[in-house]
């Protein structure tokens, strides 16, 4: 056999191939993970620093709300005893009225066998 | 009508129509609504301790409401006596101050911009600082706080 077809051989190029760039290749982007997490973990210890300096907060206002009440029971309860003693003696006149005639009845007297007052559980109409 | 115990026939309503009991000096109601008392509580509480706490004691030893009449009237006139002043001398801020308690649920934190300003006339007028007992020392009470973790929209 004579060489005369004319062939060109497939060879590489002068100098090799370039080296298959097999290696990953992400560009770092953004802070680090150690910075991620520091972040995280301070936002978090600021917002429990606030939750607790609420907290503490929050027991004053109730104190605050508790002491408001306070100061004004005695006032109120002034009141609301004037009232009663007026129904009670009005309603004790009432009984005397009405029992007048039953001999040995004791007007207003406490179902119990001491000397504590009992608000009363009925009204006598 | 002042009594904390509701009729038990919502169809028979409660209603005693007899007068105060003869012998009794005759007392006015305060007349003032929640809000209103409770924007001057801690003053009523300061100004009227003596009166308040000689009922208080008196209440102590019996609970029957006929044993405490003379002590509730005087603590009834002390309230009222501090009622007048306040309303003649800071009118306008307790106004400002009690609507603002209506508007927001009668919470105190959410009024403390007219608070402060009822605070300081009072305190100028007549001589009575708001003090929380049981505050912890040290550091300001809550409602002197500069700047609070709960406020309101407003400071």
């Amino acid at each position: 056999m004579s060489g005369t077809i004319q062939f060109k051989q497939d060879l590489p190029p002068k100098g090799g191939y370039e080296p298959i760039r097999y290696k990953r290749n992400l560009p770092a982007r953004g802070p680090g993970g150690l910075a991620v997490f520091g972040g995280i973990l301070a936002i978090c210890a600021y917002g429990f620093y606030k939750v607790g300096q609420g907290n503490l907060e929050q027991r004053e206002l109730k104190r605050e709300r508790a002491w408001s009440r306070i100061h004004l029971i005695p006032l109120l309860m002034a009141e609301s005893d004037r009232d009663i003693y007026r129904r009670e003696q009005a309603q004790l006149a009432r009984e005397k009225e009405l029992m007048k005639d039953v001999p040995g009845w004791e007007a207003g007297k406490s179902v119990y066998n001491n000397k504590r007052y009992n608000p009363q559980n009925f009204v006598v109409m | 009508m002042a009594t904390h115990r509701d009729a038990q026939f919502p169809s028979t309503p409660y209603i005693e129509p007899a007068p105060a009991p003869i012998g009794q000096p005759k007392v006015e109601e305060v007349g003032a609504t929640s809000a209103p008392l409770k924007s001057a509580a801690f003053f009523i509480g300061q100004q009227c301790q003596e009166v308040n706490e000689d009922f208080m004691l008196c209440k102590n030893e019996s609970r029957d409401p006929a044993h405490c009449l003379k002590e509730g009237r005087r603590v009834t006139r002390c309230a009222q006596d501090l009622i007048k002043k306040l309303g003649e001398n800071c009118g306008k801020q307790w106004e400002e101050h009690w609507q603002c308690l209506e508007k927001n649920n009668q919470e105190l934190y959410m009024c403390r911009k007219p608070e402060r300003s009822l605070n300081q006339c009072v305190f100028e007028k007549l001589k009575l600082v708001k003090n929380i007992p049981g505050s912890p020392e040290g550091q300001p009470q809550i409602h002197e706080k500069k700047n609070p973790v709960w406020s309101g929209v407003q400071r």
